[in-house]
């Protein structure tokens, strides 16, 4: 249970609280304790937080039985640095060890973050780019997350509206809701390795469309995209009048056959804001530092007041540790590549043994083998399974029956899909596959004559 | 640049949401001013860049968490479980209603606290009252999160202490919290037991919360100890926001939590603890590698850590204070026993050609390199904030610099000049 415990805080209270909840409120309301109070807490982010993850996966490990037959396995969500195998490179960690001991790192640092370390992202992405970025392009970030929150808060206007993939990391949910921002979805084309479809794309937006959000690599489907499929994004999002919106943050997690292309490579065609970080390459999610990057060589997001919007918000919101951003230069620079080659080796391998393994449980269909990131995501055929209604049932269930923890596929926005991490030991998914197994058999469909 | 047509195609544009919320930041008033210096003229003070010491038992600590890989992950959203028991523990120690690690939120520095705070009582006709003066970062989060906000006062010659009338004036049913300092900036001072109680008792009668800033907590060196005011929860339920930033001299590091004093339950009904679990699900986190290590900080930082910078200051504010005496123009009301500033009245017909405090800063930044920030900047006009955490040299040159500057604009010098010209 040990290195489990992060997962099993709650985030809120169950039902039994809820009692307590309402007799305490009857004894307050009835005179004890002087009377009513003013202040009530407001639910500003109460719908924008129930489209995380986190609601769901909460729910499932409660499902979890607790008895000790079987351990737990956490296939929901993705932290493979909480597994031995993966690690953070010595160099990095180096990095921020002399950082702290310099004592250089301990004051507040700018709203846009520290001229080094601003220099040091610039340099780190323009080893990819013709147009080469400028430290003043560059912008720190709490780990690529708060790059979301802060793009989407400086777009969002009462009519404005954001296209995004149908299946997306939830956050992008999240702000948008709280932001009160207009999501309209795009889809992917799953027969064509995850493409996006552009036809999609041009169909739903209109006047008061903004920008246009991909993920490459793609988290969950696991594809890279070509540049050519790249290229042809760029041109619709032109020819559309958006900015598009690179979501980088897996870029150093790649082990199939295609290269990273980055989406900055066609800001002559349309201006691009990347977002980064190093929790995903270096396996640090928990350092929380990463960066947005304008690739806008014609000046388009200064004209348009989207640099200053940022600065702005940036003045007023939380900045990522100083000691982190004056690592950062000796974090990009010096980690070797071999540190990257055997971290995605692993991974390969853990991708390899599990779509090898799916094939022999026909209920969940993998349509492509990921080359990238940390998850396989699968479809799921209902019609081989007895009294299973959709992806959260199945989840539900399984967490149940088989103490597995995977994610319904509801949550990244496709219905009866369900995502599989692959960033954890090699011996849980292993296990996981056996569990899969002996949940299929009981479950399958009875073949009636 | 030519002005391309290309911008006229494109759809998007930066909201001006956060504009009017960033002005009111002190680092908008900081920046002016540091523009205004010359770069290639005196070392401009206060000076930044220098490499600030935090305690050794600290810094090991982080480094040990680093070096061992066991930070690396996300932490849950409301704090890793070790930090936020450990944040209770410490505070548990002055206070007779002990919290839980349930009662504890870790957040990107105190800032964040405050934006937690401000965030979770945020309601279309709810007004907080803030103090005036008072470091302005709850103003910028109201602003931007359009929260009225209504302002109480202080009486300078009782030492600081809040004006109960002024919190009676401005409070109304829709008044939901009171927010106080303790130890104030920039006012420099520690409310004692009894008027802490007094505060209490009014915050009950007026059926609202209290929520202190402490952060400063760790750097008083006067006479008057630090009192919590959890200590009083049982009378009125009771927000507290702190950090490591100020103690620790780690402003960096961006960790800070935010507790909550409950009585009988009523955060939980008024689903405060509620708002504050789904504001964090959706909000930045601190590093798990400095939440990891904060046991060990709040633990095993030696006391004479904190004794010897407290001295530091005490020593720093004894020669800002002597030196200002001999100042016309500014008075400074009560010595500081916390923090790290002075704060004084600028009497403006005591100089010839000054508007205004603002209008004071700039010249002072122009002509002598030294930036000293506009009471407005707190909200109150017509004051001034000096730093003096520097080192002793230096601390003595700002003010000597200070001390030339208020002579060259003086009424008197002034008003012979203007005899010369002729001008009115």
């Amino acid at each position: 249970m040990g290195q489990y415990t992060n997962l099993f805080v709650p985030s809120f209270e169950t039902d039994q609280d809820e009692e307590v909840e309402r007799k305490t409120e009857m004894q307050t309301l009835n005179g004890g304790g002087g009377g009513v109070w003013r202040f009530k807490g407001n639910k500003a982010a109460k719908e924008a937080a129930s489209v995380s993850m986190k609601g769901i996966l909460s729910r499932l490990f409660e499902n979890c039985s607790r008895d000790g037959k079987k351990t737990i396995l956490p296939l929901g969500h993705c932290d493979p640095i909480v597994y031995p195998c993966f690690k953070t490179s010595v160099e990095a960690e180096e990095a921020v060890a002399e950082s702290l001991r310099s004592g250089a790192a301990n004051s507040y640092a700018p709203g846009v973050g520290i001229l080094p370390a601003r220099r040091a992202v610039a340099n780190y992405l323009n080893s990819d780019l013709p147009h080469k970025l400028k430290s003043d392009d560059i912008f720190m970030t709490i780990g690529c997350c708060q790059g979301i929150e802060t793009i989407i808060q400086v777009l969002s206007s009462p009519k404005s509206n954001i296209l995004l993939s149908s299946l997306v990391y939830p956050l992008y949910h999240s702000y948008a809701i709280h932001d009160l921002a207009e999501i309209r979805k795009y889809e992917l084309l799953p027969d064509q390795d995850w493409e996006i479809d552009l036809q999609s794309v041009e169909a739903i937006a209109d006047h008061n469309t903004v920008a246009m959000v991909i993920c490459n690599p793609h988290n969950p489907c696991g594809n890279v995209y070509t540049y050519h499929h790249l290229k042809k994004v760029a041109e619709m999002a032109r020819k559309l009048g958006i900015m598009v919106i690179s979501d980088e943050v897996f870029k150093e997690t790649i082990y199939g056959k295609n290269p990273f292309v980055p989406m900055g490579i066609f800001a002559s065609i349309v201006p691009v804001v990347t977002l980064g970080s190093i929790s995903k390459g270096w396996l640090v999610p928990g350092w929380r530092i990463g960066w947005m990057a304008m690739n806008d060589p014609s000046n388009v997001f200064k004209t348009t007041g989207v640099v200053e919007s940022i600065k702005h918000l940036l003045n007023i919101s939380p900045d990522p540790s100083t000691i982190l951003q004056f690592a950062l230069p000796n974090i990009l620079e010096k980690t070797k590549k071999d540190y990257f080659e055997k971290k995605n080796l692993t991974l390969s391998q853990n991708v390899d043994m599990m779509f090898d393994a799916l094939k022999e449980i026909p209920c969940l269909v993998c349509p492509k083998k990921p080359e990238s990131c940390t998850s396989l995501v699968t479809k799921l055929d209902l019609s081989l399974l007895e009294d299973i209604t959709d992806d959260v049932d199945f989840c539900m269930k399984l967490a149940r029956e088989e103490n597995l923890v995977l994610l319904p596929g509801e949550v990244f926005g496709k219905n009866n899909w369900v995502r599989i991490s692959i960033g954890v030991e090699r011996s849980m998914l292993q296990d996981a596959f056996v569990r899969l197994k002996d949940f299929f058999t009981r479950h399958i469909k009875s073949q009636t004559t | 640049m030519a002005t391309t047509p290309m911008c006229t195609e494109w759809q998007f544009s930066g909201n001006e949401a956060a504009k009017e919320a960033a002005a009111a930041a002190l680092g908008a008033y900081t920046s002016k001013l540091m523009a205004l210096c010359d770069p290639n003229g005196k070392p401009i003070l206060p000076p930044s860049n220098k490499a600030v010491e935090t305690s050794n038992s600290a810094e090991k600590a982080v480094v040990k968490f680093i070096l061992s890989g066991t930070g690396n992950a996300y932490a849950p959203s409301i704090g890793l479980p070790l930090a936020k028991s450990a944040v209770a523990e410490y505070l548990n120690r002055d206070l007779p209603k002990k919290l839980t690690a349930a009662d504890v939120f870790m957040t990107v520095g105190c800032k964040r606290a405050i934006d937690l705070a401000v965030d979770i009582l945020a309601k279309p006709k709810a007004n907080v009252l803030l103090p005036r003066p008072g470091f302005p970062w709850d103003v910028v989060r109201c602003i931007y999160k359009k929260l009225e906000v209504r302002y109480y006062d202080f009486i300078p010659e009782q030492n600081f202490e809040i004006d109960f009338e002024s919190v009676k004036k401005v409070t109304d049913k829709n008044t939901f919290a009171i927010f106080i300092i303790n130890p104030h900036n920039p006012n420099g001072n520690t409310y004692s037991e009894a008027h802490l109680k007094q505060l209490a008792e009014l915050a009950k009668e007026l059926s609202i919360m209290v929520v202190s800033d402490e952060v400063f907590r760790w750097t008083v060196f006067g006479n008057n100890p630090f009192v919590p005011m959890g200590k009083f929860s049982s009378i009125v339920p009771v927000v507290t926001l702190g950090s490591l930033s100020k103690g620790w001299n780690v402003p960096g590091w961006r960790t800070g939590w935010l507790a909550l004093h409950d009585l009988d339950g009523v955060f939980r009904n008024t689903k405060i603890l509620q708002a504050a679990n789904e504001f964090l699900q959706i909000n930045a986190k601190p590093p798990t590698v400095i939440q990891a290590a904060m046991p060990d900080i709040l633990e095993r930082t030696p006391k004479h850590f904190f004794h010897e910078r407290g001295s530091f200051l005490k020593h720093k504010v004894d020669i800002g204070y002597s030196k200002v005496k001999h100042i016309p123009g500014l008075t400074c009301y009560m010595k500081p026993e916390a923090c790290t500033f002075l704060w004084t009245k600028l009497d403006i017909s005591c100089f010839a050609d000054i508007e205004d405090d603002q209008d004071f800063c700039r010249k002072l930044a122009m002509e002598e390199n030294l930036v000293v920030l506009p009471g407005i900047a707190f909200r109150q006009k017509n004051w001034l904030r000096h730093s003096i955490d520097m080192e002793t040299q230096t601390v003595e040159d700002a003010f000597e610099r200070l001390k030339s500057f208020c002579e060259r604009h003086s009424a008197e010098r002034g008003a012979s000049l203007k005899n010369v010209n002729g001008v009115n």
